[in-house]
């Protein structure tokens, strides 16, 4: 992952999964408690795209149904929205812990036998099935997975194996990325 | 405890904002511990190397799981009010497809390529911007496949409801599954990935109770008491503190006035149901403007959510009293009856009585605005009576409006949403 570098502090160990998962697990249950809600992601992101498409083209975003959901009838703006502001923190989050334990690094992830164009444009073309994904299915991994998983819904069940299922069945095709 | 707090009113929207932030800063500062930064270590899933994914994230669905179970058992939290994204099943399979798919080549998936750009991850940025793409992209296409997007819709349903398998015999198999495939996978990870289970893993070949086994087990332990512990849902079953019952009917702070009732209909808000508890013969003859009928024999704890606030009402205060205890042991928070009843309300709001022409000029100005209510929901104002008509009200002709309608030149306000039942325009909730 890195080459050792006498100038940076050695990055510490990850947590052992079990502890995380937990750590991860009364995040979730806190949110649940406290807001009646889970965990998500995707959707700040769109609401931040309905919202800049709006400034750009309002009649545009007004007359898109997708767009009209996440904008709501005008009287606040979209962005004072709950998941927007949790992503800001799920940032942060991310930050302080990979400060913390000397992750924090201007690099790419990838494996040893791909080049760093390819990765990028890999990256952008998962990210943007991602979208899509995440549209189609009412949301990924964190609100749907996550979220739906421990509240046993079944269309967040049904979407969680088909995730599992998509990824194993595509792995071998692109295992010169990761391995 | 009232819980989830939010649904119970117990702090602002603004608050929640500030709850978002922080519950985000747990969910990101956990997700970059568990290596959910990193995308090589989240695609070692997928080749049996390192099965972190599976791990962390069924650790995490168990231990909310397992705990919302019980907490709603313990009749802490009302597992009706914590929210499930309907169920659209094909669009579901089709994105879950998708997005598996997405998740091998690009590396991430939203949630942990936030942690990855936050840590600095270059690819991280990129699969943003590229997620940012996909975004628009089926917006501009959301026309042509919006039909697709709503096929096999079934609402809102989970596992339990859908096979019938009660939801604690649910937890303890999910928990059980679980455990088998963190197992499995640490075989797995040997195997594919030539790492032996060390420290800290379920399969450690040490003969102890490791803390990581200790937890597993106390999971399992609750799990299993899940399986027989009946319903989370809080049914039917009622339970009062007399008390805080006492309290609250001794100070009349479970009263509403008619006139109040009148400004908040004539305000148009609709944060509140109105309920009239009469038959529906009655209810049909005349009600109050956004009334819904709600028969008191057919009153049960499933008619609303127990976080609305609720105003009852009947001819009288009998009636809507009862009401008022029934979903009081209910665990109804905001329960309210209208004093007085239609009676009160046909007084004071319908047909309010003229004042005396030599009455002083405040009474006459607060006369002439309870006229302006009076006309708004279709009464009118009763002439000033002669002092022995007065005595006996019960002589007087108390015309219902809709059997005559009164010409009404002047509407004082604006006509509200005569639907007060009708909720709040909300946006999406779910991810």
């Amino acid at each position: 992952m890195s080459d050792p570098n006498p100038h940076t502090l050695a990055e510490k160990p990850h947590m052992n999964p079990y502890w995380a998962g937990l750590g991860l697990g009364l995040v979730l249950l806190g949110s649940f408690v406290v807001m009646g809600r889970g965990l998500g992601a995707s959707g700040a992101f769109t609401t931040a795209v309905a919202t800049a498409v709006h400034t750009v083209a309002p009649a545009h975003a007004e007359g898109n149904a997708f767009y009209a959901e996440y904008l709501g009838d005008g009287s606040v703006s979209p962005l004072k929205d709950w998941l927007v502001f949790e992503v800001l923190g799920l940032f942060l989050g991310g930050f302080l812990s990979g400060a913390l334990a000397n992750r924090l690094k201007f690099t790419i992830e990838k494996g040893p036998r791909i080049g760093n164009p390819l990765r990028l444009l890999m990256a952008a073309f998962g990210g943007a099935l991602m979208g899509i994904g995440a549209k189609l299915a009412l949301g990924c991994t964190s609100g749907q997975a996550l979220t739906g998983g421990s509240t046993l819904n079944l269309g967040s069940w049904a979407f969680m194996c088909c995730v599992f299922g998509g990824a194993y069945a595509l792995a071998w095709f692109v295992r010169r990325a990761w391995l | 405890m009232m819980a989830p707090f939010y649904k119970f009113g117990l702090f602002s929207e603004e608050m929640s904002l500030v709850v978002a932030f922080v519950t985000g800063i747990g969910f990101g500062f956990f997700l970059e511990r568990a290596g959910f930064g990193n995308a090589r270590m989240l695609a070692a899933q997928f080749y049996f190397r390192d099965l972190r994914v599976l791990k962390v994230m069924f650790t995490a669905i168990i231990t909310a799981m397992v705990g919302l179970f019980m907490l709603s058992r313990l009749g802490y939290v009302d597992l009706s009010l914590v929210y499930l994204t309907p169920t659209f099943l094909v669009p579901q399979i089709v994105g879950g497809l998708i997005l598996g798919v997405g998740f091998i080549i690009g590396g991430y998936c939203p949630g942990t390529s936030c942690v990855s750009a936050a840590t600095g991850r270059l690819d991280g940025m990129v699969y943003l911007a590229g997620m940012i793409g996909g975004l628009v992209g089926f917006a501009e296409l959301y026309p042509l496949i919006e039909k697709f997007t709503k096929i096999t819709a079934l609402g809102k349903v989970t596992l339990p409801q859908f096979t019938g398998i009660p939801y604690g015999v649910l937890v303890f198999a999910v928990v059980l599954m679980a455990l088998c495939a963190f197992m499995a996978a640490e075989w797995a990870e040997q195997k594919f990935g030539g790492k032996a289970p060390g420290k800290g893993a379920l399969l450690e070949p040490v003969l102890k109770l490791t803390p990581v086994r200790g937890f597993a087990l106390a999971l399992l332990g609750l799990s299993f008491i899940a399986a027989f512990a009946g319903s989370p849902y809080r049914g039917h079953a009622a339970s009062i503190d007399t008390r805080e019952l006492a309290l609250s009917a001794g100070t009349k702070a479970d009263h509403v006035s008619c006139t109040e009732l009148a400004d908040w209909l004539i305000e148009g808000r609709n944060d509140f149901l109105l309920v009239d508890v009469r038959d529906a013969k009655d209810f049909a003859e005349y009600h109050i403007p956004g009334a819904m009928n709600v028969p008191l024999a057919t009153l049960s704890a499933d008619f609303a959510a127990r976080n609305e606030k609720v105003v009852f009402y009947s001819d009288g205060g009998i009636h809507s009293a009862q009401a008022w205890l029934l979903l009081k042991a209910l665990g109804f928070k905001s329960s309210y009856m209208l004093f007085g009843g239609l009676e009160e309300w046909k007084d004071t709001v319908l047909f309010p009585k003229t004042p005396a022409a030599n009455a002083p000029t405040k009474e006459q100005v607060d006369f002439a605005r309870r006229a302006a209510v009076a006309k708004h929901f279709g009464g009118t104002p009763m002439e000033a009576m002669p002092a022995a008509a007065v005595s006996t009200p019960s002589a007087q002709p108390k015309p219902v409006p809709a059997l005559t309608p009164v010409p009404a030149p002047v509407v004082p306000a604006p006509a509200p949403a005569n639907a007060p039942a009708a909720a709040p325009k909300k946006r999406k909730e779910g991810c």
